[in-house]
Protein backbone atom coordinates (compact mmCIF):
# COMPACT_ATOMS: atom_id res chain seq x y z
CA UNK A 1 0.00 0.00 0.00
CA UNK A 2 1.13 3.53 -0.68
CA UNK A 3 1.93 6.28 1.70
CA UNK A 4 -1.00 8.19 3.00
CA UNK A 5 0.73 10.95 4.90
CA UNK A 6 4.26 12.13 4.44
CA UNK A 7 5.72 14.59 6.91
CA UNK A 8 9.03 16.00 5.80
CA UNK A 9 11.36 18.11 7.91
CA UNK A 10 8.50 19.92 9.56
CA UNK A 11 9.45 22.60 12.05
CA UNK A 12 7.19 24.98 13.85
CA UNK A 13 8.66 28.11 15.32
CA UNK A 14 6.86 30.31 17.75
CA UNK A 15 8.15 33.62 18.93
CA UNK A 16 8.19 34.47 22.59
CA UNK A 17 8.12 38.17 23.27
CA UNK A 18 8.82 39.74 26.62
CA UNK A 19 6.81 42.83 25.82
CA UNK A 20 3.90 43.54 23.52
CA UNK A 21 5.95 46.17 21.74
CA UNK A 22 8.55 43.60 20.71
CA UNK A 23 5.93 41.80 18.71
CA UNK A 24 5.06 44.95 16.87
CA UNK A 25 8.69 45.80 16.12
CA UNK A 26 9.24 42.28 14.85
CA UNK A 27 6.45 42.82 12.35
CA UNK A 28 7.45 46.28 11.25
CA UNK A 29 11.24 46.18 11.26
CA UNK A 30 12.64 43.91 8.59
CA UNK A 31 16.09 42.31 8.80
CA UNK A 32 16.09 42.41 12.56
CA UNK A 33 14.92 39.75 14.94
CA UNK A 34 13.02 40.58 18.09
CA UNK A 35 11.89 38.13 20.71
CA UNK A 36 13.05 34.65 21.51
CA UNK A 37 12.59 31.69 19.20
CA UNK A 38 10.83 28.63 20.41
CA UNK A 39 10.68 25.53 18.28
CA UNK A 40 7.58 23.54 19.15
CA UNK A 41 8.62 21.05 16.47
CA UNK A 42 12.03 20.50 14.94
CA UNK A 43 12.75 18.58 11.77
CA UNK A 44 9.96 16.10 12.25
CA UNK A 45 9.91 13.57 9.43
CA UNK A 46 7.98 10.36 9.09
CA UNK A 47 5.71 8.56 6.68
CA UNK A 48 2.50 6.78 7.39
CA UNK A 49 1.21 3.93 5.27
CA UNK A 50 -2.33 3.96 4.09
CA UNK A 51 -4.67 2.29 6.56
CA UNK A 52 -2.43 2.37 9.56
CA UNK A 53 -3.20 3.96 12.88
CA UNK A 54 -0.55 6.09 14.46
CA UNK A 55 -0.55 7.05 18.10
CA UNK A 56 1.21 10.23 19.13
CA UNK A 57 2.69 10.05 22.60
CA UNK A 58 4.88 12.29 24.69
CA UNK A 59 4.73 14.23 27.93
CA UNK A 60 2.98 17.60 28.13
CA UNK A 61 4.52 20.22 25.88
CA UNK A 62 6.15 17.76 23.53
CA UNK A 63 4.33 19.11 20.48
CA UNK A 64 1.69 16.44 19.91
CA UNK A 65 -1.17 18.81 19.36
CA UNK A 66 0.95 21.15 17.24
CA UNK A 67 1.87 18.25 15.00
CA UNK A 68 -1.76 17.11 14.81
CA UNK A 69 -2.81 20.63 13.80
CA UNK A 70 -0.11 20.89 11.16
CA UNK A 71 -1.05 17.56 9.60
CA UNK A 72 -4.68 18.66 9.57
CA UNK A 73 -3.71 21.89 7.85
CA UNK A 74 -5.08 24.07 10.62
CA UNK A 75 -1.82 25.84 11.34
CA UNK A 76 0.98 26.37 8.84
CA UNK A 77 4.42 24.91 9.50
CA UNK A 78 7.42 27.22 9.55
CA UNK A 79 9.59 24.86 7.52
CA UNK A 80 9.07 21.59 5.74
CA UNK A 81 5.84 20.28 4.34
CA UNK A 82 3.14 17.70 4.80
CA UNK A 83 1.68 15.78 1.90
CA UNK A 84 -1.51 13.93 2.58
CA UNK A 85 -3.41 11.70 0.25
CA UNK A 86 -7.04 12.66 0.80
CA UNK A 87 -9.26 14.76 3.05
CA UNK A 88 -8.04 15.29 6.58
CA UNK A 89 -10.39 15.90 9.48
CA UNK A 90 -9.28 16.90 12.94
CA UNK A 91 -11.38 16.15 15.98
CA UNK A 92 -10.39 18.14 19.00
CA UNK A 93 -12.12 18.91 22.26
CA UNK A 94 -12.81 22.52 21.35
CA UNK A 95 -14.18 21.64 17.98
CA UNK A 96 -14.96 25.15 16.79
CA UNK A 97 -18.66 25.45 17.41
CA UNK A 98 -20.69 28.65 17.55
CA UNK A 99 -21.98 28.87 21.10
CA UNK A 100 -24.94 31.05 20.26
CA UNK A 101 -26.34 28.73 17.62
CA UNK A 102 -28.13 25.49 18.42
CA UNK A 103 -26.58 22.07 17.92
CA UNK A 104 -28.62 21.54 14.78
CA UNK A 105 -27.59 24.88 13.31
CA UNK A 106 -23.98 24.12 14.13
CA UNK A 107 -24.21 20.84 12.24
CA UNK A 108 -25.66 22.64 9.22
CA UNK A 109 -23.06 25.39 9.44
CA UNK A 110 -20.14 22.98 9.67
CA UNK A 111 -21.35 20.86 6.79
CA UNK A 112 -22.01 23.97 4.75
CA UNK A 113 -18.47 25.13 5.27
CA UNK A 114 -17.18 21.73 4.25
CA UNK A 115 -18.93 22.25 0.94
CA UNK A 116 -21.94 19.97 1.17
CA UNK A 117 -25.14 20.84 -0.62
CA UNK A 118 -28.43 21.53 1.10
CA UNK A 119 -29.77 18.10 0.17
CA UNK A 120 -26.74 16.23 1.45
CA UNK A 121 -26.84 18.21 4.67
CA UNK A 122 -30.42 17.31 5.49
CA UNK A 123 -29.62 13.68 4.79
CA UNK A 124 -26.63 13.63 7.11
CA UNK A 125 -28.17 15.71 9.85
CA UNK A 126 -30.37 13.05 11.45
CA UNK A 127 -27.61 10.48 11.52
CA UNK A 128 -25.29 12.94 13.22
CA UNK A 129 -27.88 13.86 15.82
CA UNK A 130 -28.55 10.21 16.54
CA UNK A 131 -24.88 9.34 16.86
CA UNK A 132 -24.22 12.31 19.14
CA UNK A 133 -27.02 11.20 21.50
CA UNK A 134 -28.11 14.77 22.06
CA UNK A 135 -31.85 14.17 21.72
CA UNK A 136 -33.80 17.21 22.91
CA UNK A 137 -30.69 19.26 23.53
CA UNK A 138 -30.03 19.49 19.81
CA UNK A 139 -32.15 22.63 19.51
CA UNK A 140 -30.57 24.32 22.52
CA UNK A 141 -27.70 26.78 22.11
CA UNK A 142 -24.32 25.05 22.16
CA UNK A 143 -23.04 27.36 24.92
CA UNK A 144 -25.34 25.50 27.34
CA UNK A 145 -23.75 22.13 26.48
CA UNK A 146 -21.40 20.29 28.76
CA UNK A 147 -17.89 19.62 27.46
CA UNK A 148 -18.84 15.99 26.90
CA UNK A 149 -21.83 17.00 24.79
CA UNK A 150 -19.74 19.40 22.74
CA UNK A 151 -17.08 16.85 21.95
CA UNK A 152 -19.74 14.26 21.16
CA UNK A 153 -21.25 16.66 18.66
CA UNK A 154 -17.87 17.50 17.16
CA UNK A 155 -16.91 13.85 16.91
CA UNK A 156 -20.20 12.86 15.33
CA UNK A 157 -19.93 15.54 12.65
CA UNK A 158 -16.34 14.70 11.75
CA UNK A 159 -17.06 10.99 11.61
CA UNK A 160 -20.11 11.38 9.41
CA UNK A 161 -18.20 13.58 6.98
CA UNK A 162 -16.27 10.42 6.19
CA UNK A 163 -12.75 11.81 5.80
CA UNK A 164 -9.90 9.77 4.35
CA UNK A 165 -7.61 10.67 7.20
CA UNK A 166 -8.83 11.25 10.72
CA UNK A 167 -6.92 12.90 13.54
CA UNK A 168 -8.34 12.50 17.02
CA UNK A 169 -6.81 14.90 19.52
CA UNK A 170 -7.79 13.84 23.04
CA UNK A 171 -11.41 14.11 21.98
CA UNK A 172 -12.35 10.73 23.34
CA UNK A 173 -11.20 11.33 26.86
CA UNK A 174 -14.09 13.63 27.76
CA UNK A 175 -17.05 11.47 26.83
CA UNK A 176 -18.34 8.79 29.18
CA UNK A 177 -17.28 5.19 28.84
CA UNK A 178 -20.27 4.14 26.76
CA UNK A 179 -19.72 6.88 24.22
CA UNK A 180 -15.98 6.45 24.02
CA UNK A 181 -16.52 2.74 23.38
CA UNK A 182 -19.00 3.59 20.69
CA UNK A 183 -16.46 5.97 19.18
CA UNK A 184 -13.75 3.35 19.35
CA UNK A 185 -16.07 0.95 17.54
CA UNK A 186 -16.62 3.57 14.88
CA UNK A 187 -12.90 4.01 14.53
CA UNK A 188 -12.42 0.26 14.29
CA UNK A 189 -14.92 0.34 11.47
CA UNK A 190 -12.83 3.03 9.80
CA UNK A 191 -9.74 0.94 10.34
CA UNK A 192 -11.35 -1.96 8.56
CA UNK A 193 -12.22 0.33 5.70
CA UNK A 194 -8.54 1.13 5.46
CA UNK A 195 -8.58 4.74 6.59
CA UNK A 196 -5.50 6.32 8.07
CA UNK A 197 -5.84 7.64 11.57
CA UNK A 198 -3.86 9.61 14.09
CA UNK A 199 -4.56 9.32 17.72
CA UNK A 200 -3.37 11.72 20.39
CA UNK A 201 -3.98 10.49 23.89
CA UNK A 202 -2.42 10.03 27.28
CA UNK A 203 -4.17 6.73 27.73
CA UNK A 204 -1.57 4.04 27.09
CA UNK A 205 -4.17 1.31 27.38
CA UNK A 206 -6.16 2.81 24.50
CA UNK A 207 -3.01 3.16 22.44
CA UNK A 208 -2.04 -0.47 22.94
CA UNK A 209 -5.45 -1.64 21.93
CA UNK A 210 -5.77 0.51 18.91
CA UNK A 211 -2.56 1.72 17.27
CA UNK A 212 -0.25 0.02 14.81
CA UNK A 213 2.52 2.55 15.07
CA UNK A 214 3.62 4.91 17.78
CA UNK A 215 5.34 8.23 17.25
CA UNK A 216 7.03 9.37 20.41
CA UNK A 217 7.68 13.08 20.50
CA UNK A 218 9.96 14.62 23.03
CA UNK A 219 10.14 18.40 23.25
CA UNK A 220 9.55 18.87 19.58
CA UNK A 221 11.70 16.11 18.11
CA UNK A 222 10.91 12.55 17.18
CA UNK A 223 12.39 10.26 19.77
CA UNK A 224 11.07 6.96 18.46
CA UNK A 225 8.83 5.85 15.65
CA UNK A 226 7.93 2.23 15.18
CA UNK A 227 5.55 -0.61 15.95
CA UNK A 228 3.36 -0.04 18.98
CA UNK A 229 4.78 -2.84 21.13
CA UNK A 230 8.39 -1.72 20.97
CA UNK A 231 7.87 1.99 21.35
CA UNK A 232 5.19 1.82 24.02
CA UNK A 233 7.42 -0.39 26.15
CA UNK A 234 10.24 2.12 25.89
CA UNK A 235 7.88 5.01 26.55
CA UNK A 236 6.55 3.29 29.65
CA UNK A 237 10.04 2.75 31.02
CA UNK A 238 10.82 6.38 30.29
CA UNK A 239 7.70 7.50 32.17
CA UNK A 240 8.70 5.38 35.15
CA UNK A 241 12.17 6.87 35.18
CA UNK A 242 10.84 10.38 34.67
CA UNK A 243 8.41 9.99 37.54
CA UNK A 244 11.18 8.71 39.76
CA UNK A 245 13.39 11.72 39.11
CA UNK A 246 13.75 14.19 41.93
CA UNK A 247 12.23 17.62 41.58
CA UNK A 248 15.53 19.30 40.78
CA UNK A 249 16.44 16.65 38.23
CA UNK A 250 13.07 17.04 36.52
CA UNK A 251 13.62 20.74 36.34
CA UNK A 252 17.14 20.31 34.96
CA UNK A 253 15.78 17.97 32.34
CA UNK A 254 13.12 20.39 31.29
CA UNK A 255 15.46 23.40 31.19
CA UNK A 256 17.98 21.65 28.99
CA UNK A 257 15.16 20.59 26.69
CA UNK A 258 13.79 24.11 26.56
CA UNK A 259 17.22 25.50 25.74
CA UNK A 260 17.43 23.10 22.89
CA UNK A 261 14.04 24.22 21.66
CA UNK A 262 15.15 27.81 21.37
CA UNK A 263 17.94 26.96 18.90
CA UNK A 264 17.52 25.88 15.38
CA UNK A 265 18.25 22.51 13.82
CA UNK A 266 20.19 20.84 16.57
CA UNK A 267 20.34 17.12 16.60
CA UNK A 268 18.30 15.54 19.36
CA UNK A 269 20.49 15.01 22.39
CA UNK A 270 20.24 12.14 24.77
CA UNK A 271 19.25 13.65 28.04
CA UNK A 272 18.60 10.74 30.30
CA UNK B 1 -2.98 42.58 -8.83
CA UNK B 2 -2.59 38.83 -8.67
CA UNK B 3 -4.04 38.68 -5.19
CA UNK B 4 -6.90 40.95 -6.25
CA UNK B 5 -7.90 38.46 -8.94
CA UNK B 6 -7.54 35.61 -6.49
CA UNK B 7 -9.80 37.27 -3.92
CA UNK B 8 -12.30 38.20 -6.63
CA UNK B 9 -12.42 34.64 -7.93
CA UNK B 10 -13.05 33.32 -4.44
CA UNK B 11 -16.00 35.65 -4.01
CA UNK B 12 -17.56 34.43 -7.23
CA UNK B 13 -16.85 30.79 -6.59
CA UNK B 14 -18.20 30.83 -3.07
CA UNK B 15 -21.09 33.22 -3.56
CA UNK B 16 -23.58 30.51 -2.59
CA UNK B 17 -21.61 29.89 0.59
CA UNK B 18 -21.48 33.61 1.40
CA UNK B 19 -25.20 33.86 1.04
CA UNK B 20 -25.94 30.85 3.24
CA UNK B 21 -23.34 31.68 5.88
CA UNK B 22 -24.68 35.20 6.25
CA UNK B 23 -28.05 33.75 7.27
CA UNK B 24 -26.43 31.77 10.08
CA UNK B 25 -24.38 34.80 11.06
CA UNK B 26 -27.56 36.87 11.32
CA UNK B 27 -29.20 34.16 13.42
CA UNK B 28 -26.18 33.99 15.69
CA UNK B 29 -26.28 37.78 16.15
CA UNK B 30 -29.94 38.09 16.98
CA UNK B 31 -30.28 34.92 19.04
CA UNK B 32 -30.41 35.35 22.77
CA UNK B 33 -32.46 38.55 22.93
CA UNK B 34 -36.17 38.20 23.57
CA UNK B 35 -36.97 40.64 20.81
CA UNK B 36 -34.31 39.11 18.55
CA UNK B 37 -34.17 40.69 15.13
CA UNK B 38 -36.58 43.46 16.16
CA UNK B 39 -33.62 45.21 17.78
CA UNK B 40 -32.25 45.87 14.31
CA UNK B 41 -35.17 48.29 13.95
CA UNK B 42 -35.66 49.44 17.55
CA UNK B 43 -32.05 50.46 18.01
CA UNK B 44 -31.88 52.77 14.97
CA UNK B 45 -35.31 54.20 15.80
CA UNK B 46 -34.16 55.22 19.26
CA UNK B 47 -30.97 56.77 17.89
CA UNK B 48 -32.86 58.71 15.23
CA UNK B 49 -35.14 60.09 17.93
CA UNK B 50 -32.21 61.21 20.04
CA UNK B 51 -30.36 62.87 17.16
CA UNK B 52 -33.55 64.57 16.07
CA UNK B 53 -34.14 65.84 19.59
CA UNK B 54 -30.57 67.07 20.10
CA UNK B 55 -29.79 68.47 16.66
CA UNK B 56 -33.32 69.26 15.54
CA UNK B 57 -34.65 70.96 18.64
CA UNK B 58 -31.79 71.53 21.03
CA UNK B 59 -29.07 72.99 18.81
CA UNK B 60 -30.55 73.95 15.46
CA UNK B 61 -34.07 74.78 16.50
CA UNK B 62 -35.82 73.20 13.58
CA UNK B 63 -34.06 75.18 10.91
CA UNK B 64 -34.63 73.55 7.56
CA UNK B 65 -31.72 72.50 5.33
CA UNK B 66 -32.38 74.39 2.13
CA UNK B 67 -35.94 73.44 1.36
CA UNK B 68 -35.89 70.16 3.25
CA UNK B 69 -37.06 70.03 6.86
CA UNK B 70 -34.34 68.89 9.26
CA UNK B 71 -35.90 65.57 10.29
CA UNK B 72 -36.43 64.36 6.73
CA UNK B 73 -32.93 65.48 5.75
CA UNK B 74 -31.26 63.69 8.67
CA UNK B 75 -33.49 60.62 8.32
CA UNK B 76 -32.55 60.03 4.66
CA UNK B 77 -28.84 60.19 5.48
CA UNK B 78 -28.70 58.28 8.72
CA UNK B 79 -30.48 55.15 7.44
CA UNK B 80 -27.38 54.06 5.55
CA UNK B 81 -25.05 55.06 8.38
CA UNK B 82 -26.35 52.25 10.61
CA UNK B 83 -25.38 49.80 7.90
CA UNK B 84 -21.97 51.40 7.33
CA UNK B 85 -21.13 51.50 11.01
CA UNK B 86 -22.32 47.96 11.75
CA UNK B 87 -20.51 46.48 8.78
CA UNK B 88 -17.20 48.24 9.36
CA UNK B 89 -17.08 47.25 13.01
CA UNK B 90 -18.28 43.65 12.64
CA UNK B 91 -16.29 42.88 9.49
CA UNK B 92 -13.03 44.15 10.94
CA UNK B 93 -13.20 41.73 13.84
CA UNK B 94 -14.72 38.94 11.77
CA UNK B 95 -11.53 37.06 11.01
CA UNK B 96 -10.08 36.84 14.49
CA UNK B 97 -13.39 35.94 16.08
CA UNK B 98 -14.33 33.29 13.54
CA UNK B 99 -11.03 31.76 12.50
CA UNK B 100 -11.17 29.07 15.17
CA UNK B 101 -14.39 27.83 13.69
CA UNK B 102 -13.32 28.00 10.10
CA UNK B 103 -9.64 27.22 9.88
CA UNK B 104 -10.16 23.54 10.42
CA UNK B 105 -10.68 23.19 6.72
CA UNK B 106 -8.94 24.87 3.86
CA UNK B 107 -11.53 27.57 3.96
CA UNK B 108 -11.31 30.59 1.65
CA UNK B 109 -10.77 33.17 4.33
CA UNK B 110 -11.61 36.20 2.20
CA UNK B 111 -15.20 35.01 2.40
CA UNK B 112 -15.39 35.72 6.13
CA UNK B 113 -15.59 39.54 6.07
CA UNK B 114 -17.85 39.33 3.05
CA UNK B 115 -20.55 37.23 4.65
CA UNK B 116 -20.35 39.31 7.82
CA UNK B 117 -21.20 42.36 5.70
CA UNK B 118 -24.02 40.53 3.96
CA UNK B 119 -25.46 39.59 7.35
CA UNK B 120 -25.70 43.33 8.00
CA UNK B 121 -27.25 44.02 4.60
CA UNK B 122 -30.53 42.20 5.21
CA UNK B 123 -31.56 44.24 8.25
CA UNK B 124 -30.44 47.33 6.35
CA UNK B 125 -32.76 46.57 3.43
CA UNK B 126 -35.65 46.07 5.82
CA UNK B 127 -34.81 49.31 7.59
CA UNK B 128 -34.58 51.03 4.22
CA UNK B 129 -38.01 49.74 3.22
CA UNK B 130 -39.50 50.99 6.49
CA UNK B 131 -37.73 54.30 5.96
CA UNK B 132 -39.26 54.60 2.50
CA UNK B 133 -42.72 53.98 3.91
CA UNK B 134 -42.17 56.59 6.60
CA UNK B 135 -41.00 59.11 3.98
CA UNK B 136 -44.27 58.68 2.06
CA UNK B 137 -46.15 60.15 5.00
CA UNK B 138 -43.82 63.02 5.80
CA UNK B 139 -43.84 64.75 2.47
CA UNK B 140 -41.40 62.78 0.31
CA UNK B 141 -43.33 60.29 -1.81
CA UNK B 142 -41.75 57.70 -4.06
CA UNK B 143 -40.10 59.16 -7.16
CA UNK B 144 -38.18 58.21 -10.30
CA UNK B 145 -34.96 58.98 -8.40
CA UNK B 146 -35.37 55.76 -6.37
CA UNK B 147 -33.99 53.77 -9.29
CA UNK B 148 -30.46 55.13 -8.74
CA UNK B 149 -30.42 53.65 -5.22
CA UNK B 150 -29.08 50.20 -6.24
CA UNK B 151 -25.99 51.91 -7.64
CA UNK B 152 -25.09 53.32 -4.25
CA UNK B 153 -25.96 50.07 -2.47
CA UNK B 154 -23.68 48.05 -4.73
CA UNK B 155 -20.96 50.70 -4.62
CA UNK B 156 -21.15 50.73 -0.85
CA UNK B 157 -21.02 46.93 -0.62
CA UNK B 158 -17.91 46.76 -2.77
CA UNK B 159 -16.25 49.52 -0.83
CA UNK B 160 -17.14 47.98 2.54
CA UNK B 161 -15.74 44.64 1.45
CA UNK B 162 -12.51 46.19 0.14
CA UNK B 163 -12.09 48.17 3.33
CA UNK B 164 -12.81 45.12 5.48
CA UNK B 165 -10.01 43.21 3.75
CA UNK B 166 -7.63 45.82 5.14
CA UNK B 167 -9.19 46.28 8.57
CA UNK B 168 -9.79 42.60 9.25
CA UNK B 169 -6.18 41.78 8.40
CA UNK B 170 -4.75 44.60 10.48
CA UNK B 171 -6.97 43.97 13.49
CA UNK B 172 -6.09 40.28 13.48
CA UNK B 173 -2.41 41.17 13.64
CA UNK B 174 -2.73 44.11 16.03
CA UNK B 175 -5.90 44.01 18.09
CA UNK B 176 -5.65 47.74 18.87
CA UNK B 177 -6.83 48.51 15.34
CA UNK B 178 -10.32 47.56 16.44
CA UNK B 179 -10.27 50.24 19.15
CA UNK B 180 -8.86 52.81 16.78
CA UNK B 181 -11.53 52.00 14.24
CA UNK B 182 -14.24 52.54 16.82
CA UNK B 183 -12.99 56.06 17.44
CA UNK B 184 -12.59 56.78 13.75
CA UNK B 185 -16.14 55.67 13.02
CA UNK B 186 -17.51 57.85 15.80
CA UNK B 187 -15.57 60.76 14.36
CA UNK B 188 -16.82 60.04 10.86
CA UNK B 189 -20.43 60.19 12.05
CA UNK B 190 -19.85 63.87 12.75
CA UNK B 191 -17.66 64.50 9.72
CA UNK B 192 -20.15 63.02 7.25
CA UNK B 193 -23.25 64.83 6.04
CA UNK B 194 -25.56 63.06 8.47
CA UNK B 195 -26.34 65.19 11.48
CA UNK B 196 -25.48 68.63 10.13
CA UNK B 197 -25.06 69.95 6.59
CA UNK B 198 -21.41 70.59 5.64
CA UNK B 199 -22.69 73.41 3.43
CA UNK B 200 -22.48 75.49 6.62
CA UNK B 201 -18.71 75.36 6.24
CA UNK B 202 -16.68 77.52 3.85
CA UNK B 203 -16.43 76.02 0.35
CA UNK B 204 -12.71 75.26 0.69
CA UNK B 205 -13.28 73.11 3.78
CA UNK B 206 -16.04 71.07 2.26
CA UNK B 207 -13.58 69.52 -0.18
CA UNK B 208 -11.71 67.84 2.65
CA UNK B 209 -14.88 66.33 4.06
CA UNK B 210 -15.63 64.95 0.63
CA UNK B 211 -12.41 62.89 0.68
CA UNK B 212 -14.35 60.50 2.89
CA UNK B 213 -15.94 58.02 0.45
CA UNK B 214 -18.90 57.48 2.76
CA UNK B 215 -19.80 61.12 2.05
CA UNK B 216 -20.54 60.13 -1.54
CA UNK B 217 -22.74 57.20 -0.57
CA UNK B 218 -24.70 59.12 2.05
CA UNK B 219 -25.42 61.99 -0.34
CA UNK B 220 -26.36 59.49 -3.03
CA UNK B 221 -28.87 57.84 -0.71
CA UNK B 222 -30.27 61.22 0.22
CA UNK B 223 -30.68 62.32 -3.40
CA UNK B 224 -32.50 59.06 -4.16
CA UNK B 225 -34.79 59.02 -1.17
CA UNK B 226 -35.68 62.69 -1.19
CA UNK B 227 -35.79 62.95 -4.98
CA UNK B 228 -33.23 65.75 -5.16
CA UNK B 229 -31.69 64.69 -8.47
CA UNK B 230 -29.29 62.24 -10.08
CA UNK B 231 -26.32 62.47 -7.76
CA UNK B 232 -23.82 60.44 -9.76
CA UNK B 233 -24.64 62.32 -12.95
CA UNK B 234 -24.52 65.74 -11.37
CA UNK B 235 -21.16 65.02 -9.71
CA UNK B 236 -19.11 63.14 -12.33
CA UNK B 237 -15.69 63.94 -10.86
CA UNK B 238 -16.80 62.87 -7.42
CA UNK B 239 -18.19 59.63 -8.85
CA UNK B 240 -14.85 58.96 -10.52
CA UNK B 241 -13.06 59.72 -7.26
CA UNK B 242 -15.29 57.23 -5.43
CA UNK B 243 -14.63 54.48 -7.98
CA UNK B 244 -10.91 55.22 -7.79
CA UNK B 245 -10.89 54.94 -4.01
CA UNK B 246 -12.81 51.66 -4.17
CA UNK B 247 -10.37 50.12 -6.67
CA UNK B 248 -7.34 51.27 -4.72
CA UNK B 249 -8.77 49.99 -1.43
CA UNK B 250 -9.55 46.66 -3.02
CA UNK B 251 -6.04 46.28 -4.44
CA UNK B 252 -4.37 47.14 -1.14
CA UNK B 253 -6.86 45.04 0.81
CA UNK B 254 -6.46 41.89 -1.21
CA UNK B 255 -2.68 42.27 -1.22
CA UNK B 256 -2.59 42.47 2.58
CA UNK B 257 -5.15 39.72 3.00
CA UNK B 258 -3.40 37.22 0.74
CA UNK B 259 -0.02 38.08 2.20
CA UNK B 260 -1.01 37.39 5.78
CA UNK B 261 -3.85 34.94 5.61
CA UNK B 262 -1.85 31.76 6.06
CA UNK B 263 -0.48 33.17 9.31
CA UNK B 264 -3.74 34.48 10.76
CA UNK B 265 -4.10 31.54 13.09
CA UNK B 266 -0.68 32.21 14.62
CA UNK B 267 -1.70 35.72 15.63
CA UNK B 268 -4.45 34.56 17.98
Amino acid sequence: MGNSVEVKNVSKRYKLYKKKSERLFDLLVPYKDYGENFYALQNVSFTVEEGSIVGLVGINGSGKSTLANIIAGVIPSTNGHVTSNGDVALIAVNAGLDGKLSGRENIELKLLMLGFSQKQISEMEDEIIEFAELEKFIDQPVKTYSSGMKSRLGFSISVRVNPDILIVDEALSVGDKAFSEKSLDKMMEFKKKGKTMFFVSHSIAQMKKFCDQILWLEFGVVKEYGPTKEVIAKYETFLEEYKALSKTDKKKYRTSALNRQSKKNEKPVEIL
Amino acid sequence: MKSAIKVLKEQVKFSYLINRLSVYELRSLTRGNYLGAAWEIINPAIQIMIYWFVFGFGIRQREAIGEIPYFQWMFAGILVWFFINGSVMKASKSIYTKIRMLAKMNFPMSVIPNYTIFAQLYPHLILLAIGMIVLQFIGFPISIYYIQLPIYIVGLLVFLFSLSLITSTLSTIVRDVQMLLQSVMRMLLYLSPILWPPTLLPESWQVFLKLNPFYYVIEGYRYSLLGEGWYFVENPTYTLYFVGVVVLTFLVGSYLHVKFRSQFIDFL
